[in-house]
């Protein structure tokens, strides 16, 4: 399972165009529309990463633990079921100890009290996170400064940053590297940018920015709308 | 939809203890003319407060158990769910919350918003119950009610709108300048009974003025209307009460009331708040999951031509038999009609049917949805559903989680002994999750149920109403064994003892069942097996079911095949076929490689997030994986789970680690493999444990 996961991750799309993934410190975000599947793909590359047997951290800013605990499951049993495998305890164990959900809810979230928990984890149970997922934040309001800020506790945990951004339908407009609304003002801070998208004939996720490279940016990938691997191998 | 329903209130009054939560119920009682004499919680006059039907709780001066009442203000029926002020008696809330519709917070005006009035505040939040906040003892030295109404928002997160300001202060009050209306009230008369309107007095005009604005500035924020009256300079009695009440039931609002119950200023104020701005039954949804079609939720309407859907939501035993409080979700129940219990199926017909009000009561033909009523003489459990038999709903899953702790119970007379039996069929019938039985081994009556605090509440209840004086064991855990391995079995049961003699021949193999306790497979071809001693094959390996070989707790998780097998045609008989089956289980047990398992309990700890990381911490030192944490305004609540055998003490290391300020819940998840390095330890002290017993 782990193999096919790995091999039809969404992620695929950087390994084929750069060879590496974000690295320590790097941050990359996943934009789509509402309703699209943003968690759901973020959580596929979460799943992705916790195969590879990194220490996960998964934000979810309006959306309480049993939610997001709830969409591993159902992706994960989408995974095993398009794998036609038994469900696997030790996979499960695997998600399980290695990935802590954070909730933040009504107004809740500030980088500050992410970092008091973060700390607090380390303390307590001596778990310091690879990779971090930050799913539901209002990029809109959000300063650039606090992306700044994002970085800096990227390079200092040594992990990789993955958010999840909301654009609108009505505001198609991209800048002159073409990437959307809301990210456009702040594309600088992200190494990796991804759109997912629907098109007709499925679901797409494009890579925009893929770090200094350029060869990469455009290439597209369609995706299994109920496990978000790479349908088209 | 019947218009009744909408004069209708069901709601909790909830509070910290000592807030005067019981004070200002016999107040609400006298004023409502359903009490016509006034007693305190610690009555001088020794007959004690109304609401308090429990011994204990006129004792101690603290409610444990909800008693449900019925009263009427300003033409509304309004039932008064006295709901326990101790976070430690957790069913009893829960089961109090589950039916009221709304409820008033009590704060003391002294104390301020304490950390059991949070703790009561987040249950009421997890329930979604719409409240309106009173702060009482406004006469006493030291008291602040603006300053309680600013912690309203500070530390419980609510949006509070002063509703009044106070006249005077401290032992200077008189009464209470309403907001709403723009005049001052009074509570005159020896019990304060007659309400005076005057105006607002001079040096309070101003103040007054600028709180309405407030008050206005956001209930505003709930309608539009009120938003252009504002505009206008043209607001409403009833425009202001719409809006409030609108924001107040979709919990955006909080508005609060003051006085002192105990000097009886303020409690109509409060009946008024009840009658405007907390919600009808109608206006609440409520869900029942329907047992036909696989459990599916059905949002129950709340109609009097519906199917009826009662929830049987606490028992009581009276002088005149088992009394049974009812919510009625939908329908109507009528004297002599039929009613059926989802759990069982069981008729029942309904006799006495009456209203409760504390220790009386009154007799009544018939009750509609949105009700809650008591019937006498009907044998259910508590949490038990009722319908008309035309649905097969539930108002609870019917799931039971199996009881992960026990201790021993021993009465020390005969005495007690009979009392014990009597407070032991009353619990069992209360609680699905607390159980009893006899250990055949010790003789010993064990009692167990869901966590360590579970049993205290009983143990208590068992000394104090039943009079039963017990002493208690170690409290256990409940290990189970389960296999890992596949193995294979062939064996043979013969004896000759003169007579007729015992033949029987096993084979097959056992391997661990991924789901459910106990499989059986027969895949005996040719008749190796008569097909008449099968049913004992399986009967010989179940019974190996209760005590596993490794330390002799149930087996869990197995799965039998029997493939083959040899029978004589004189001495083969289902006695020895099952005493082969028991034999073969007891020679290839130890072979399938077993395992002690141990029951991992889902703990959450809510806890104000400065203690975030001592509660993790405490949660690390008990072999716990902390799997989520939410943060919700002030609070924190981190999620985990933890094997039960570390969770003995942890209330009091918790409250300790948190200035009382935590409270977690506490419930079964799953049974999971003790870890390698402690199953060693554990079975050596459980076997010799076992064998100290045995002598």
């Amino acid at each position: 399972m782990k193999t096919i996961l790995l091999s039809r991750s969404p992620l695929r799309i950087l390994e084929r165009a750069s060879g590496e993934s974000l690295g320590p410190g790097g941050m990359g975000v996943l934009i789509a529309r509402a309703g699209v599947g943003k968690t759901a793909c973020l959580i596929n590359i979460a799943l992705h990463k916790l195969m590879e047997n990194f220490k996960v951290v998964h934000v979810s800013v309006g959306e309480g633990p049993e939610k997001i605990h709830a969409y591993y499951r159902v992706l994960l049993n989408e995974l095993v079921n398009a794998c036609k495998m038994k469900e696997d305890d030790d996979v499960q164990q695997l998600l399980e100890n290695n990935r802590i959900i954070l909730s933040y809810v009504n107004k809740s979230f500030e980088l500050p009290r992410l970092r008091a928990q973060l700390d607090n984890l380390k303390e307590a149970l001596n778990f310091s996170p690879d990779v971090l997922f930050v799913d539901g934040m209002d990029f809109e309001s959000t300063a650039p400064a606090v992306f700044k800020d994002f970085e800096t506790l990227a390079l200092e945990l040594k992990a990789e940053i993955w958010f999840s951004a909301l654009s609108h339908r009505h505001m198609a407009e991209v800048n002159e590297r073409g990437i959307p609304y809301p990210c456009d003002k702040v594309d600088h801070m992200f190494s990796v940018i991804l759109h997912l998208q629907p098109e007709e004939g499925g679901l797409y996720l494009k890579l925009l920015k893929d770090g200094e490279n350029d060869s990469g940016s455009g290439r597209k990938v369609r995706l299994d709308p109920s496990t978000f691997m790479i349908a088209d191998g | 939809m019947s218009e009744g329903i909408k004069v209708k209130r069901n709601i909790g009054i909830s509070a910290h203890i000592d807030s005067g939560k019981t004070t200002l119920t016999e107040r609400i009682l006298f004023y409502t003319k359903r009490i016509h004499a006034m007693h305190e919680v610690r009555g001088k006059d020794g007959v004690g407060a109304t609401m308090d039907s429990m011994e204990l709780e006129r004792e101690r001066g603290i409610t444990i158990s909800s008693a449900a009442t019925h009263c009427e203000w300003a033409g509304h029926q309004i039932n008064v769910i006295d709901t326990p002020g101790h976070v430690d008696f957790t069913i009893e809330v829960e089961r109090a919350l589950r039916v009221m519709d709304g409820a008033v917070l009590i704060l003391c005006a002294v104390a301020g918003v304490q950390s059991q009035s949070i703790t009561v505040d987040r249950q009421m939040n997890r329930y979604k119950v719409p409240r309106i906040a009173f702060i009482n003892k406004c006469d006493r030295s030291g008291a602040d009610p603006l300053k309680v109404a600013g912690q309203l928002r500070s530390k419980l997160n609510h949006n509070p709108v002063l509703m009044q300001i106070p006249i005077g202060s401290e032992n200077t009050m008189k009464g209470v300048v309403d907001l709403v209306s723009m005049k001052a009230l009074y509570f005159e008369g020896s019990s304060g009974e007659t309400l005076t309107l005057k105006d607002i007095p001079g040096e309070l005009v101003e103040k007054a003025a600028a709180r309405r604005e407030e008050l206005i500035d956001a209930a505003s924020m709930f309608s539009d209307e009120l938003m252009e009256a504002a505009l206008e300079d043209h607001v409403t009695e009833q425009v202001l009460i719409d809006a409030v009440r609108k924001g107040t039931i979709s919990r955006e609002l909080t508005p609060v009331f003051m006085g002192s119950a105990y000097k009886n200023i303020g409690v109509q104020c409060v009946l008024d708040g009840v009658v405007r701005y907390l919600p009808s039954p109608a206006e609440v949804e409520n869900v029942a999951f329907d047992l036909a079609a696989d459990e599916t939720e059905i949002v129950l309407e709340p109609d009097p031509e519906k199917p009826l859907v009662a929830l049987a939501f606490k028992l009581e035993v009276t002088p005149y038999g088992q009394l049974t409080y009812l919510r009625i979700y939908q329908g109507r129940i009528k004297k002599g009609d039929d009613m059926f219990i989802s759990r069982s199926g069981k008729k029942i017909k309904v006799g006495r049917l009456v209203r409760m009000h504390a220790d009386e009561m009154e007799e009544i033909e018939q009750a509609e949805a949105g009700g809650i009523v008591a019937l006498f003489g009907v044998d259910c459990h508590s949490g038990d559903t009722f319908t008309d038999g035309s649905v097969n709903y539930s108002m609870s899953s019917m799931f039971v989680p199996e009881p992960v702790i026990s201790l021993s119970v021993t009465p020390v007379d005969t005495k007690s002994q009979n009392n014990m039996a009597k407070a032991l069929n009353r619990f069992t019938k209360e609680d699905p999750t607390f159980k009893t039985y006899v250990d055949n081994e010790s003789g010993d009556t064990i009692i167990s149920g869901m966590g360590e605090l579970h049993l205290d509440v009983y143990l208590e209840r068992m000394k104090r109403e039943f009079k039963a004086t017990v002493v208690t064991g170690m409290p256990q855990v409940a290990y189970r064994e389960a296999i890992t391995g596949k193995a294979s079995f062939d064996y043979t049961h013969k004896k000759q003892t003169g007579g007729s003699g015992q033949f029987g021949r096993v084979a097959g193999f056992i391997e661990p069942l991924d789901e459910g306790v106990y499989e059986f497979i027969n895949e005996v071809k040719g008749g190796a097996i008569p097909t008449e001693f099968i049913p004992a094959v399986d009967k010989g390996f179940r019974s190996c079911l209760d005590k596993g070989g490794l330390v002799g707790y149930p087996i869990t998780g197995v799965k039998i095949t029997v493939n083959d097998g040899k029978a004589h045609s004189v001495d083969s008989s289902e006695m020895a076929f099952s005493q082969a089956a028991v034999g073969a289980f007891r020679s290839v047990y130890m072979k399938a490689a077993p395992v002690l398992l141990e029951p991992i309990m889902r703990v959450a700890v809510e806890s104000p997030t400065e203690f975030q990381g001592n509660v993790m911490g405490s949660i690390t030192q008990r072999r716990g994986m902390i799997t989520s944490t939410m943060e919700d305004g002030l609070f924190t609540t981190v999620e985990a789970e933890v094997p039960l055998a570390e969770m003995f003490g942890y209330a009091t290391h918790l409250r300790s680690l948190t200035q009382g300020k935590a409270e977690f819940t506490m419930e079964f998840s799953r049974y999971a493999k003790v870890p390698e390095s402690l199953a060693e330890e554990l079975k050596t002290r459980l076997r010799e444990k076992a064998k100290g017993e045995k002598k």
